[in-house]
């Protein structure tokens, strides 16, 4: 676990010494911010459903960003070729780039933990209904975090990154949109298949084991994922 | 400590390198010259275990590159082209890193850190980005974290490619100080330079290995025998077959010149055979030398003519 361990802090290191960690900490909290407070004076009611139903929206600009670098740039730069040769295996790389970037995804999410301490201040809170909302953003976001890291992993530009990382997670929230359009029989596949509907599902305040499962195996799969992409060049 | 083994690299049909073999013994400075495209950096890849070999093997310091790749990683530092770095990070965090991910324990990190700033010359730029270094100091800094863990094996891809010739000196003192202690096996297309720092070469063209071993060694294989130029007062012709009744091989040419004449001559024996007959026959012949040297066929000729002959 050290070497993994020291990916996770070299990324952080660098998150907290560079100015884009903290653009996009101000730009995304400013962001759902402003969705918590117009929602809060508009309904004047304790409760945060319109802030959990606009975060797969900005998850969707602000995640391809904080992960874009990951991979991408580790190969355009050549430090890949070091990394590679250091003596650690590629599952560990992959896993300590993907657990750097969702611990700063999580100190993120961590901190609009103020709106709901705030709403506390303010009126009688569903804490438990909270809790679950803030479980399944967190499990949404190391999905879109594993997807990201995949994209990152196909290019060695980090603006291509962004853009595949964006557009997978665009795909996915287009999909949910179109899903009332569709067949009940593809509504229903739909709902199996997206994340989203699985993050709503929890929302409501029921955790249920399966979505909680459908969301981890979506992480393993995009790791792996990368992981392939990361060893095509052994079988190249 | 680096044994090659018949070592085949394929990129799709291309071939990147065939049937590589060679040995490496410890605490020797091995170069790896080639032309562009000739299959060093690959070979580099292989042995650093970057890249897996099509075909062939080979042992590093006892393990082979199919049985315990992570072990080999560990015995080998690797200084790859260009030298890449964290350009974010300061060289006393990336080195840190570099510690980190071998596993050096926390108490020792901090001292073996300041053993190599002071080795690679780094101490006075330990708190600064990388990215704000020159291209010397980064290639440093790239040094340093490749013998961070003290490894048995030292394995430089093109050390001293984009630095200027003080910079150029200073890397090829470092690295010979280094190959005092240590296995190195660099590559470069600079002839001067492996010539200047390495005990051994190799030289390989479109992934073959052409010809291995010291500079003379080299120079005297392609030479094939000895050359004298020799400026002579006196007839020349009749020191010319002198020569040729004392060494019956000699093959030459005797040309006029002012106040005597030119001799050029090739001998297939190597040393100073040539040099001593035509002294001697030139006191049979009372004839006076005033200017004889032997020809030295430069790292440069040999490099050519092999590469071209592989080629042809």
């Amino acid at each position: 676990m050290k070497p993994v361990s020291a990916i996770i802090w070299k990324e952080w290191r660098t998150a907290v010494d560079t100015p884009l960690g903290y653009v996009i900490a101000v730009a995304f909290l400013l962001a759902s911010g402003f969705f918590f407070g117009n929602h809060l004076f508009l309904t004047g009611q304790a409760e945060m459903r319109s802030f959990f139903a606009v975060l797969p929206v900005l998850l969707m600009f602000f995640i391809p960003a904080m992960s874009m670098r990951a991979l991408a740039e580790e190969k355009r730069s050549g430090t890949f070729e070091l990394l590679a040769t250091l003596p650690i295996s590629t599952t560990q790389i992959v896993a300590g780039k993907y657990l750097a970037v969702l611990l700063q995804t999580t100190v993120l999410l961590e901190l609009t933990l103020l709106y709901p301490s705030t709403l506390a201040m303010l009126g009688n809170i569903d804490a438990g209904q909270i809790a679950a909302s803030y479980l399944a953003a967190w499990l949404l976001v190391a999905a879109y975090v594993a997807a990201c890291i995949f994209a990152s992993s196909l290019t060695n530009n980090a603006v291509v990154a962004y853009v595949l990382g964006f557009s997978m997670l665009l795909t996915v929230f287009l999909l949910a949109q179109a899903a009332p359009l569709l067949s009940p029989a593809m509504q229903n596949f739909l709902y199996l298949i997206s994340p989203l509907s699985h993050y709503q599902s929890m929302l409501r305040g029921v955790v249920y084991m399966e979505d909680v499962v459908f969301l981890l195996s979506l992480c393993w799969v995009f790791l792996v994922a990368a992981h392939f992409q990361l060893e095509r060049r052994r079988w190249m | 400590m680096i044994q090659s083994e018949a070592l085949s690299r394929f990129f799709g049909d291309q071939p990147a390198i065939r049937d590589l073999s060679f040995h490496v013994k410890r605490g020797e400075v091995m170069g790896l010259l080639g032309p562009n495209g000739a299959g060093k950096s690959t070979t580099m890849k292989i042995l650093t275990c970057y890249l897996p070999p099509s075909s062939g093997t080979a042992i590093i310091d006892g393990t082979s590159l199919d049985e315990d790749s992570i072990a080999i990683r560990r015995k080998i530092g690797y200084l790859p082209e260009n030298a890449p770095s964290y350009g974010d990070m300061h060289v006393a965090s990336y080195l840190r890193f570099t510690g980190r991910m071998h596993q050096i324990p926390v108490a020792t990190l901090s001292d073996r850190i300041a053993e190599m700033g002071r080795a690679c010359g780094l101490t006075a730029v330990m708190h600064r980005r990388i990215s704000q270094l020159s291209k010397g100091f980064k290639q440093r800094v790239g040094l340093a974290a490749a013998m961070l863990h003290d490894p048995a094996c030292l394995i430089l891809d093109e050390p001293t490619t984009g630095l200027d010739p003080n910079q150029i000196l200073e890397i090829r003192q470092l690295i010979r100080t280094l190959g005092q202690k240590k296995t190195v096996l660099l590559s470069s297309h600079i002839l001067s330079e492996v010539e200047a720092v390495c005990d051994r070469m190799m030289i390989i063209d479109k992934g073959r290995l052409i010809e291995m071993g010291t500079a003379s060694e080299l120079a005297n294989r392609i030479q094939g025998g000895s050359r004298v130029e020799a400026v002579i007062r006196g007839d020349a012709q009749a020191l010319l077959k002198m020569l040729e009744k004392t060494l019956p091989d000699v093959e030459g040419e005797a040309l006029d010149a002012n106040e005597g004449g030119r001799l050029k001559l090739r001998h297939g024996s190597r040393g100073t055979a040539l040099a001593e007959a035509v002294f001697h026959a030139a006191v049979a012949c009372d004839c006076v030398i005033v200017e004889m040297r032997r020809e030295q066929v430069s790292l440069e000729d040999v490099f050519h003519r092999l590469t071209q002959e592989n080629r042809s």
